[in-house]
């Protein structure tokens, strides 16, 4: 994946550096796209009851952030708006929302679906799902392993510790190519 | 009894305090932990947001080697474990997927089929190993302290698939406290999300949620937040002091622990080998009511 722009969304506390566009393409096959996905969902049979907004701890605290109004936008038919605006990457994935709904909707997996949608589109998202991908396709795994250090400031490490070497896959490459196919099937 | 071990990413790179409490625990629980070779990523961080397929051949690579060992498997942490559940469930129901997912598995020479136990730590402890078990090992019991369990979302939510714990009134991490000879109560937002997944996109408002549990843990007068999530860990102990000034409030001072160091040091097993070294907050105090230091 190569993206070209390169900014920031702000949300209330710190910004997100992003990768990806601005623009809009295709923006009715968008809309097909995810109202055929989001059509699974049940969105529409939403009553606005706010049960989901009333337990989730990030609409409590950034301004924007609303698990009801995300389905009501859905509803409208106002799809881009959630696309554009960020607000859905400051979801926690606490699960308080798909609990709560008396109509089994899931705003949680709403989000999740735009998400992906933001991704097959190429739009601006959290640089740090790249990094992520990045490590697992080298690695194996998502994190390098990260300086440990006691409440006496010494280090310490596995090995100090007497734990074993980090599982990883054997054949690194046949791993990695098996992601990087899968990857590849999102954009065309 | 038999495991395939399977700690994930964030333990083995950044939390190797947990990992260690968790391997000198288990042979005196008589548990055996086998190592899964060439285990990678559960996929759930990385890809879940991103691209379902990937996702789900990340999870059931490795629950395919599982199979392959012929074992349970044991998972630590509480992201990885509901990743492994949603990925079965999908995949029992979407045989498409089944198919695509074993054609690009099947070139490391593995097959899942779907059949593998897994195991969640509340699982093995309050279930598996149960009361009599961990009771009859404790030999220097934490009696005269008070907890706050903390089972962490994805240990309980979403209840429509099966989770180890009740959704609104966890209780087996209570119990298990209990079972080590402390008391636990509960306290207010006991079931709410410690934030962090919103580490990376807004740190204020991580510390902003973590800080209101502290503070009602503090407001308690317990002696101590207990844990087996390590994303929960990491906000609570690790990013304690960063809480503190976020929220303009020195005095929250609360020990953190994994429930494993306290199960350890119940039965009598040094600090250090149980990475209680590593903690950040507060704990020496604890310790030594124990009797450890």
């Amino acid at each position: 994946m190569e993206y070209k722009r390169y900014k920031y969304i702000r949300v209330k506390g710190s910004r997100i550096s992003t990768y990806g566009r601005f623009s809009e393409r295709r923006p009715y096959l968008i809309k097909q796209r995810l109202h055929n996905t989001l059509k699974k969902m049940n969105a529409e049979v939403c009553d606005q009851c706010g049960k989901c907004s009333s337990a989730c701890p990030v609409a409590a605290r950034i301004d924007g952030f609303s698990p009801r109004q995300i389905i009501a936008k859905i509803c409208l038919g106002k799809e881009d708006e959630l696309l554009k605006s960020g607000v859905i990457w400051t979801c926690t994935s606490c699960l308080k929302c798909k609990e709560r709904c008396p109509e089994e909707i899931s705003p949680y997996d709403v989000i999740l679906a735009l998400r992906r949608e933001t991704i097959k589109e190429g739009r601006q998202h959290p640089t740090e799902y790249d990094e992520m991908i990045k490590t697992v396709i080298e690695t194996g795994i998502a994190m390098q392993p990260q300086p440990a250090r006691t409440r006496k400031r010494e280090r310490k490490d596995r090995a100090s510790l007497g734990l074993p070497k980090i599982q990883k896959p054997k054949d690194q490459e046949k791993y990695a190519e098996a992601i990087r196919e899968l990857l590849k099937e999102i954009e065309s | 009894m038999k495991v395939a071990f399977y700690p994930g990413c964030t333990i083995q790179t950044d939390q190797i305090g947990y990992e260690a409490s968790v391997r000198n625990i288990m042979p005196k629980l008589n548990t055996e932990l086998i190592d899964m070779e060439g285990a990678s990523c559960c996929g759930f961080s990385p890809f879940s947001s991103f691209n379902e397929a990937a996702w789900y051949y990340s999870s059931a690579r490795n629950m395919a080697i599982a199979e392959r060992m012929n074992l349970p498997m044991l998972t630590l942490c509480n992201g990885c474990h509901l990743s492994f559940t949603e990925t079965k469930h999908v995949l029992t129901k979407d045989q498409v997927m089944k198919a695509k997912i074993n054609e690009k598995i099947s070139r490391e020479g593995l097959i899942y089929s779907g059949c593998l136990e897994l195991i969640h730590v509340f699982e093995l402890f309050h279930d598996k190993l149960g009361e009599d078990k961990i009771k009859h090992v404790v030999t220097k019991p934490l009696t005269g302290l008070k907890f706050g369990a903390h089972p962490g979302c994805h240990a309980i939510r979403p209840s429509k698939l099966i989770r180890p714990d009740d959704s609104e009134n966890p209780k087996k991490l209570d119990e298990m406290i209990q079972w080590l000879g402390a008391e636990t109560m509960d306290y207010p937002g006991k079931i709410d999300c410690c934030g962090s997944s919103l580490a990376s996109t807004s740190g204020k408002t991580v510390m902003e949620m973590a800080g209101e549990k502290l503070k009602n843990v503090k407001n308690l007068g317990l002696d101590g937040l207990v844990t087996t999530c390590p994303f929960c860990f990491k906000i609570f102990d690790n990013r304690q002091r960063a809480i503190q000034s976020v929220i303009r409030d020195t005095s929250i001072e609360i020990p953190v622990f994994y429930y494993t160091q306290l199960l350890g040091l119940a039965i009598g097993l040094k600090p250090e080998i149980l990475g209680l070294d590593l903690n950040q907050s507060p704990i020496d105090a604890v310790i030594s009511r124990i009797g450890g230091l």
